[in-house]
């Protein structure tokens, strides 16, 4: 203080102005973090600030879902008239540690910085501790609910994609010291329990239902919470992570053993009761599968309206018509993936450049990968095996009235198009397809997608195409309107979880957990079959399965491979066959050993066009299950330790 | 004869003339009397005097009375002397005289029948202008002879008050105010020698001539130069700290209306580089021996009249308006601008009126410029052919660009619009462009008031070309106007006022997007996908506007030539200065004090406007063959527009003021102990009007009180103490306040009494420390460290919710900063050592060795891990950095016969830097630390080679850049870790600021022509091509000449090829930086070359002109560089508007 007075005599002896004061030019109440919770609306704004690091579920440029074979994409991408998509570079094998593809670590690469979200809502909560003014303890109590939910979320969105993580359970301090601050991973059991703890203390005081739709749809609610508490403990159950001896010498510096190396069966159990428990939260809430119902002026025949209960349970956002999506992301909506899904559905849109931009492409094996009409797979089909059918299903055939809904009549594909499940129809969309919805309401005279090289619905141009010749059908809502030279797009909040995806894991835990005779195996796969207007898996097995089939679902193993098949169908498009297929531990299977295919979309004559062309070989090995850490991340923390392989 | 240069100083100019009239009568006296060849031995004279207590005075007269012999002296100097006692019985008189005189501390020197009384300690008879008598002798005088002349510098300016001296006689003469002079010389073999304070001198045998104009050179050396230190100036000859001050005239050789393209080469101690030659675009980066800190800021203060200005300001200077052009490099010199001052100063003076007639000068010029290397592309149907390659080399699925049967008509020549291969930079640019200048000045002034006025126009125009169907232009246009106004009045005989108005304007046209990117566009644009425009065809024969080409049905190619013919930018960019500045003289108080108020104030206002249409674009839909006629297809006729649409850009505004109030004392005591003082407090506020933001809106402010104190001893000993106590609103309250001290000594070994080399004429020690201070040590956004930053409305951090078409969304808060109260200066400590040599007065070197130590730098904190989830980077002044160097110039300057001068100059910096405190996460590589290597040190991979084949891609280590195949970059694994990441990136190269500048010239003179050469050099610096910015083929890029004639094909495996295997896209394995596109950036250029004439002196007085000469120059001409592919100094902006070269023609003329 005497040198304050001191310095302030000596320069303002010479001085017009006091000069202490004249360098004081900072008002007093520049913002800065208190102001945030000085009462209750500005508290909200940082609820939404916690809430906004939420994944981009649907945005095709940002997202992890279309890292996997689901969809293939022209390549080499060219900025200047194109997007960028970061996943391909992941499916492509050109993942590496400098600067990771989708690095959800740091936020960078089209990741979002999770970290940041963790200390922000840990900041919340240590602030919800103190007196918001304005804020009712009710709504306070639901506000950290909601919190500790998006914690756990954000764990769990960290544990699947690099396995072991630091666990942020509190903020250190911005002067914590060298030593505090290198963390740890964490073993995964570890870090699934303290995940299962937080959705735990969530629950109780979240609401089971949202009352105002309009402004809070998409917050969090109990069968949030317990859906993804399920998910949750059936990923912990299943093998990536449930005595993995892949990370067997996988340890810390400290000795510390990343994974469990002995499988629990229990796991498998905690996983089934969880499944249980979340659906009948979701019953007690009013969520159900999603059946259509058509408009008095549509005179749908029944098989339409069977592939538009299959459409509309993904892209009809509205509660009142769709009570089956348990948890839609409104941060993030479907209009790009609807706009790289649809292809030109007519001539006369070719006019409009741009107007349509299909790039999503799912190669031929998702096409393959769907049942027969019979509900069963195309290389499990009697029918099939004995018509020949699966053996010459690369050969073409011609439609016919009694394919008038799907197919083109008189229109040549290939015959693996014919005599497929409803949701084939509902799911892709190929030359000579025919499609129903964008301002065609007439089932009898629907869009009929041409995909020859030369024709609207094949490779117009460069760089908006489908280089497998399909599209993916289910996420365009059939609501969008297509004028003559614009394309707008009813959009729909992102299902995260659906129904159906929560029926299909209480199967598959309760076939892991004891087996396909548990009432809950063949219940659940069942009423998922029934919406998609399939028979029950013992029935279509028994009665259309060819003889080394027929008793697939008895068994654990076979109906474990029924189940995982029913998740990839049921789900295709959706986002959630990367990760499955991961949890599965069938990665190198899957990827390693089948090329992504799709037909010569080259090619303008009908014989040439089904040839199958090979596009891309892909590579997987072990290192692939997780994502590698970017490497400066480790200079800096030495305490962290590289994922294997990377 | 020094004697009088000396006193020619002591009095400002109105006074001197008088003065000297009567110090002449007297020296002709003397000299008269020294041609009767009358010596003191010849006279044989003895004194006998018994004295007790006599004053000298009183001994003088008892001389005189004995002698006959006239006692010389001034009242002044024995007005102190002591009583005298004395016993001489008929003492020979110089006995008798050093008896007398020695114990005084006095001396005398006989000159014909006068007794000259001086001091013993300079011998200078000081005050002699209060000389009492002189000996009234009457003389005849021997073959006189009277010689009459001109003495001009070397632009042919008169120069006033030269002293011409008959050699080894006191004969004198001095010139008047148009460089005339008349002198009586006596004797033969006369040699007149004329001296010039900041001239070198020179000698002329008269021989039979009666009239000898004689033409100075500047020396820079002049031991009597008159240097701008912080607020104030010293002589040369007393300066303590390394300041040195750019030769002007040299500076306007260089034909550039952009002062900051002068400087490099041409001042010690400055590391400077051009990287643009758009007009308007074009400063120089520079940095005073070089750059010691990896903060914010990194370039010196630049001080005009004293008032901080920006680099922009300091461009558009005029060198015809500067006095004095100061660079002040040390801690002596800087301290005193404590905040500002730790990167040097670069300290500018404008001229002020002197009294006497109006004297204008003119000075206008014409000037051509043109790049200094063109961009070699490859020819069109090579970018088809390898076009093809790049895409299948990579995916042999992949669909080719181009058709075979389009490159067979482009080949043929079918019909250029159908098939076009475009030379854009034939279409778009002109081979040269002009520029004009114009410099007015008017400057003279009474008793009371004195002026300097100037006017300058310039016009630097581009080489863009421009549409005839335009009725805009949409070259570039920079017009430059620049007023200046230095009056100078005295209030009172003690009090000055001064007030300066400077005003300059900018007033700019040029394509939208500027100069650059239009060259970078050119860069980006397809050269066979369409023509840049095209003919009418049938249906379009009446269309008014012009068919642009353009391809695909979006019409989304870069047609640059469009995009530069569719509209213009104006901008207008306006500098007020305005100062006012009173000096009150004090000596009534105390003698050599005095106060000086001064105050500033400037405006700044910039805006620009935009006008465009947006083009019709065509392709060709439909080409008939036969008819060779096409039909063109519109491409875009929703949103084309033959009108001109409008945008707004950028408006910025911002006034700042300064006040300073001074102290000066300075003052002599005992005739050698000097000193001098000076205290002054400045204050300094900067306001923006349109900064965006709360924090940005506040005002800038500093408030400074430094000091200075100096003494000399005898002129042969120095001792300086400078301070600066500055604060800083950027800090918090606990840290605002910085004091930055600093101390200096000199040793003139020269003066020393024992000193009788004859050769050395001047040899001097100079050596400094101190401490220096820079607050701008975080952008301007960073400003408030001690404050957080939290956005409350961050879009990025916004939530949603609700259903689709009505949702319910609140904006988030973000935290940007945290606060930090510990943030603080940076601060410089500086040493130098310097040596100043000066050898027959021809000659003279000065050379400093400087060391810098930085400590405080503000840097990221490293050791922060992703996971504390902190979406600031904290940051801390824990930074250090080194950087030692040398910087020296020689020169030179001598005649050679009377009509021939030459002066050579030379000067050369090294500066290198060094890391000694980096926080960078501990690696397991030493030689990733950053530690011990220069700041701007870059790291890379090293590239081996190409990949031979796809199976040696399998079998090397893994590179984790994305996809690479067989003719991409192989990379060094050095970390031996089995893969290549950025473990590998060693140091390679050399920094990016050139660690040496350097340059050289000679100019010489014969009779009326005078002729200079200057290079300039730079060495010890590494760029790279910027292999995302020159890949062929990405996003229709260009194909460089030089990467056509060198990659590797599957054909061709050539490892060591300059571009590797071709692409259609980036190739991220190949664009890490890496040793594959280092360059060596040093070269040798020859800056500048100038021939001047001046006419003859009796012409230009029949014409009633002063003086007027005509010259030629030009600049840039040429450079040896190893590099080849675009002009060297560009570095990696080598894509972007290229350095120019200039030849010029100019005037000046004075009256």
């Amino acid at each position: 203080m005497k040198n304050r007075t001191l310095k302030c005599l000596l320069v303002g002896l010479l001085g017009m102005f006091n000069a202490c004061n004249y360098l004081d030019v900072v008002p007093d109440n520049i913002a800065t973090i208190d102001n945030a919770f000085v009462n209750r609306t500005m508290a909200e704004k940082f609820l939404f600030t916690c809430y906004s690091y939420m994944p981009a579920h649907a945005d095709p440029n940002a997202q992890a879902f279309l890292i996997a074979d689901e969809f293939w994409c022209p390549y080499p991408q060219y900025s200047n008239y194109f997007w960028n998509v970061p996943f391909q570079e992941i499916a492509r094998g050109n993942q590496g540690v400098v600067s990771p593809t989708l690095d959800y670590w740091n936020g960078l690469k089209g990741g979002k910085p999770m970290f940041v979200a963790l200390r922000d809502c840990n900041l919340f909560l240590e602030r919800m501790n103190g007196d918001i003014p304005g804020l009712q303890e009710y709504e306070k109590k639901r506000w950290v609910a909601e919190v500790k939910f998006l914690k756990a979320y954000y764990h769990y969105w960290l544990l699947r994609m690099y396995g072991p993580i630091p666990l942020i359970k509190e903020n250190l301090p911005i002067s914590a010291g060298v030593a505090e601050v290198q963390v740890y991973r964490e073993p995964v059991d570890d870090c699934f329990d303290y995940i299962v703890s937080l959705l735990n203390e969530a629950v109780p005081d979240l609401p089971l239902i949202i009352d105002n739709e309009a402004t809070e749809n998409g917050r969090a609610t109990q069968p949030m919470a317990l859906a993804i508490k399920a998910k949750v403990l059936v990923e912990a159950a299943s093998p990536l992570f449930n005595g993995n001896p892949d990370y067997a010498s996988f340890k810390r510096n400290d000795g510390v053993q990343y994974f469990n190396q002995s499988y629990d069966a229990g796991k498998w159990e905690k996983a089934a009761l969880a499944c249980r428990n979340a659906i009948d939260t979701c019953h007690l809430a009013g969520f159900a599968l999603h059946y259509y119902q058509p408009g008095i002026t549509e005179n749908l025949p029944p098989e339409m309206v069977t592939q538009m209960s299959i459409r509309t349970s993904v892209t009809e956002g509205n509660y009142d018509i769709n009570n089956e999506v348990v948890w839609n992301n409104s941060m993030n909506n479907s209009g790009t993936m609807q706009w790289r899904s649809t292809p030109y559905l007519a001539q006369s849109f070719t006019a409009t450049t741009m107007m349509f931009q299909p790039t999503l492409g799912p190669p031929l094996k998702i096409a393959e990968m769907f049942y027969t009409d019979n509900g069963v797979p195309m290389d499990e089909d009697q029918e099939w095996e004995l018509n020949g059918q699966y053996k010459d299903r690369y050969s073409v055939k011609t439609a016919t009235e009694d394919d008038k809904y799907n197919i083109s009549v008189g229109y040549q594909t290939a015959m693996m198009h014919f005599n497929r499940e409803p949701r084939f129809y509902a799911n892709l969309s190929f030359d000579g397809n025919l499609w129903y919805g964008i301002s065609n309401f007439n089932v009898d005279n629907q869009w009929v997608i041409r995909g020859k090289v030369s024709d609207y619905g094949g490779k117009v141009n460069g760089f908006y195409y489908s280089v497998t010749g399909y599209y993916p059908k289910k996420l365009v809502n059939y609501k969008n309107v297509a004028s003559s030279n614009s394309y707008s797009r009813v959009e729909y909040n992102w299902p995260v979880i659906r129904l159906a995806d929560l029926y299909l894991l209480c199967s598959e835990a309760a076939n892991e957990a004891y087996g396909p005779s548990h009432e809950d195996a063949y219940r659940w796969i069942d009423l998922v079959r029934e919406r998609a207007g399939l028979e029950g898996v013992e029935t279509a097995w028994s009665k259309y399965a060819s003889i080394p089939f027929k008793t697939k679902p008895t068994t654990k193993e076979g109906f474990r491979d029924i189940v995982q098949q029913e998740r990839l169908i049921e789900l295709a498009n959706e986002g959630h066959r990367y990760w499955e297929i991961r949890r599965w531990k069938r990665g190198r299977e899957i990827w390693h050993n089948q090329p992504i295919q799709g037909w010569d979309i080259e090619q303008n004559e009908t014989e040439t066009f089904y040839r199958v062309r090979t596009v891309f070989t892909p590579q997987f090995s072990t290192r692939d299950y997780f994502w590698p850490i970017r490497e400066s991340d480790l200079f800096v923390n030495t305490n962290l330790d590289q994922n294997p392989g990377w | 004869m020094k004697n009088y240069e000396l006193l020619a100083r002591a009095f400002p100019k109105r006074v001197v003339s008088n003065q000297l009239f009567r110090v002449m009568k007297v020296t002709t006296f003397l000299l008269l009397i020294g041609c009767l060849h009358l010596s003191a031995a010849s006279w044989s004279q003895t004194v006998t005097l018994n004295a007790k207590g006599q004053s000298l005075k009183q001994v003088f007269e008892s001389i005189e009375k004995q002698t006959g012999y006239w006692v010389v002296y001034s009242d002044q100097l024995i007005n102190r002397s002591k009583p005298i006692t004395i016993n001489a019985k008929d003492m020979a008189l110089t006995r008798f005289l050093e008896q007398v005189l020695k114990p005084q501390s006095l001396t005398y020197s006989i000159e014909g029948k006068n007794i000259l009384v001086m001091s013993s300690v300079d011998r200078t008879p000081i005050h002699r202008s209060k000389l009492t008598r002189v000996a009234d002798v009457v003389s005849i005088p021997l073959q006189q002879r009277v010689v009459k002349g001109r003495v001009s510098d070397q632009d042919g300016n008169p120069l006033q008050s030269v002293t011409i001296t008959q050699k080894n006689t006191q004969n004198v003469a001095l010139t008047d105010d148009e460089g005339n002079y008349q002198i009586n010389t006596h004797g033969d073999d006369v040699v007149l020698v004329f001296t010039m304070v900041g001239y070198a001198n020179d000698e002329q045998v008269v021989g039979n001539r009666s009239t000898i104009d004689v033409i100075l050179t500047e020396s820079e050396s002049g031991l009597d130069e008159v240097v701008v230190v912080g607020f104030g100036k010293q002589k040369k000859e007393d300066l303590i700290g390394a300041v040195v001050s750019a030769n002007v005239s040299d500076l306007r050789k260089t034909s550039s209306s952009n002062m900051t393209t002068m400087l490099a080469g041409n001042i010690a101690g400055m590391i400077s580089y051009q990287r643009s030659g758009e007009p308007g675009e074009d400063n120089a980066d520079f940095f005073i021996r070089g750059v010691t800190t990896f903060g914010y800021k990194k370039d010196p203060l630049i001080l005009i009249d004293g008032i901080e200005v920006t680099r922009t300001d300091l461009a558009r200077m005029q060198p015809d308006d500067i006095a004095n052009f100061s660079i002040m490099k040390d801690a002596t010199s800087t301290a005193v601008y404590g905040a500002r001052g730790a990167n040097g100063v670069i300290s500018i003076t404008t001229k002020e009126g002197a009294e006497g007639s109006i004297r204008i000068s003119v000075r206008a010029e014409n000037a051509f410029t043109m790049p200094t290397r063109n961009i070699e592309l490859a020819d069109p149907i090579t970018y088809m052919i390898l076009g093809n390659e790049a895409v299948q080399t990579r995916d042999p699925l992949g669909a080719t660009p181009y058709l075979k049967s389009k490159i067979d008509n482009t080949i043929k020549g079918t019909n250029k619009y159908v098939y076009p291969a475009t030379d854009w930079y034939n279409e778009m640019f002109n081979d040269y462009a002009t520029v004009q200048r114009l410099n007015l000045n008017a400057s003279g002034g009474g008793k009371v008031a004195r002026y300097y006025l100037a006017a300058t126009a310039n016009q630097d125009n581009g080489n863009l070309k421009v549409d005839k169907r335009s009725n805009f232009n949409n070259n570039v246009r920079l017009r430059n106007y620049s007023f200046r106004s230095n009056i100078n009045i005295n209030l009172t005989k003690t009090t000055e006022a001064a007030l300066r108005l400077n005003g300059n304007f900018d007033d700019y046209t040029g394509p939208i997007n500027g100069g650059a990117e239009v060259y970078r566009q050119v860069m980006n644009a397809n050269p066979v996908l369409f023509p840049p425009y095209f003919q009418p065809d049938e249906a379009n024969a009446e269309t008014l506007w012009v068919l642009f080409g353009n391809y695909g049905d979006d019409a989304n190619y870069i047609n640059p030539y469009a995009e530069m013919v569719r509209g213009y930018k104006d901008y207008s960019r306006s500098k007020i200065d305005a100062q006012f500045e009173l000096t009150q003289n004090l000596s009534f108080l105390t003698e050599g004090l005095s106060v000086r108020g001064l105050f500033n104030t400037s405006r700044y206002s910039y805006f620009d406007v935009q006008r465009f249409y947006n083009p019709y674009y065509y392709s060709v839909g439909f080409y008939d063959r036969l008819g060779d006629n096409y039909t063109l297809m519109p491409l875009n006729e929703l949103t084309g527009t033959d009108y001109l649409g409008y945008d707004e850009g950028d408006k910025q505004v911002s006034s700042s003021t300064y006040i300073e109030i001074m102290g000066n004392y300075n003052r002599t005591f005992a005739e050698r102990h000097s000193i001098s003082g000076m205290l002054v407090y400045t204050l300094r506020n900067e306001l923006t009007g349109n900064a965006g933001d709360l924090q940005l809106s506040l005002p800038h402010r500093n408030v400074g009180l430094s000091g200075r104190a100096t003494y000399s001893f005898m002129s042969k000993y120095f001792g300086e103490f400078n301070f600066g106590y500055n604060g800083s609103e950027r800090f918090h309250e606990s840290h605002r306040w910085g004091f930055f001290p600093s101390v200096g000594v000199a040793w003139t070994v020269s003066k020393e009494d024992f000193w009788n080399v004859d050769a050395v004429s001047n040899l001097k020690f100079r050596a400094t420390y101190g401490l220096v201070g820079n607050d701008a040590i975080g952008s301007d956004y960073d400003r408030f460290y001690y404050l957080s930053r939290t956005d409350m409305n961050s879009a990025a951090r916004s939530g949603r919710f609700g259903i689709p078409g009505s949702y319910y969304s609140l904006t988030g808060v973000q935290v940007t900063r945290n606060a930090n109260k510990d943030i603080t200066w940076e601060i410089a400590r500086k040493t130098n050592i310097g040596l100043e040599l000066g050898l027959f007065g021809k000659f003279s070197l000065e050379a400093d060795y400087f060391r810098e130590y930085r400590t405080n730098i503000l840097m990221d904190r490293a050791s922060i891990p992703s996971t504390m989830g902190l979406q600031s980077v904290e940051r801390a002044n824990v930074g250090e950095a080194s950087a030692q160097g040398v910087d020296g110039s020689i020169d030179y300057a001598t005649t050679l016969g009377p009509d021939v001068w030459i002066k050579a100059r030379a000067n050369f910096t090294y500066a290198t830097s060094k890391f000694l405190v980096y926080e960078e996460p501990n690696y397991a590589q030493e030689y990733r630390k950053h530690t011990g290597y220069p700041l701007s040190q870059q790291w890379g991979l090293i590239a081996e080679r190409l990949f031979i084949d796809d199976a040696e891609v399998l079998n090397s280590p893994l590179q984790q850049y994305g996809e690479y195949l067989a003719g991409d970059i192989k990379y060094s694994d050095v970390s031996g870790d089995g893969k290549i990441s950025d473990e590998d990136k060693v140091p390679i190269g050399f920094p990016t600021d050139p660690e040496i500048i350097y340059g050289f010239g000679i100019s010489s003179g014969y009779k009326n022509v005078d002729f200079s050469c200057f290079f300039q050099g730079s060495a010890r610096s590494s760029f790279w091509i910027d292999p995302v910015a020159t890949s062929p083929f990405v996003n229709d890029k260009q194909l460089l000449r030089a990467y056509a004639d060198s990659y590797w094909s599957e054909d061709n495996r050539d490892i060591y090829a300059l571009w590797p295997r071709l692409s259609s896209t980036n190739i991220a394995n190949n664009t890490q930086r890496s040793t594959w596109f280092m360059q060596d950036g040093s070269f040798l250029r020859l800056k500048s070359v100038e021939i001047g004439y001046t006419l003859p002196i009796p012409f230009m007085q029949k014409i009633g002109l002063d003086n007027a000469r005509f010259y030629l120059n030009g600049t840039n001409l040429f450079a040896f560089s190893r590099f080849k592919l675009w002009d060297v100094e560009m570095g990696g902006n080598g894509l972007g508007y290229p350095i120019q070269k200039s030849y010029n023609a100019g005037i000046s003329v004075s009256f």
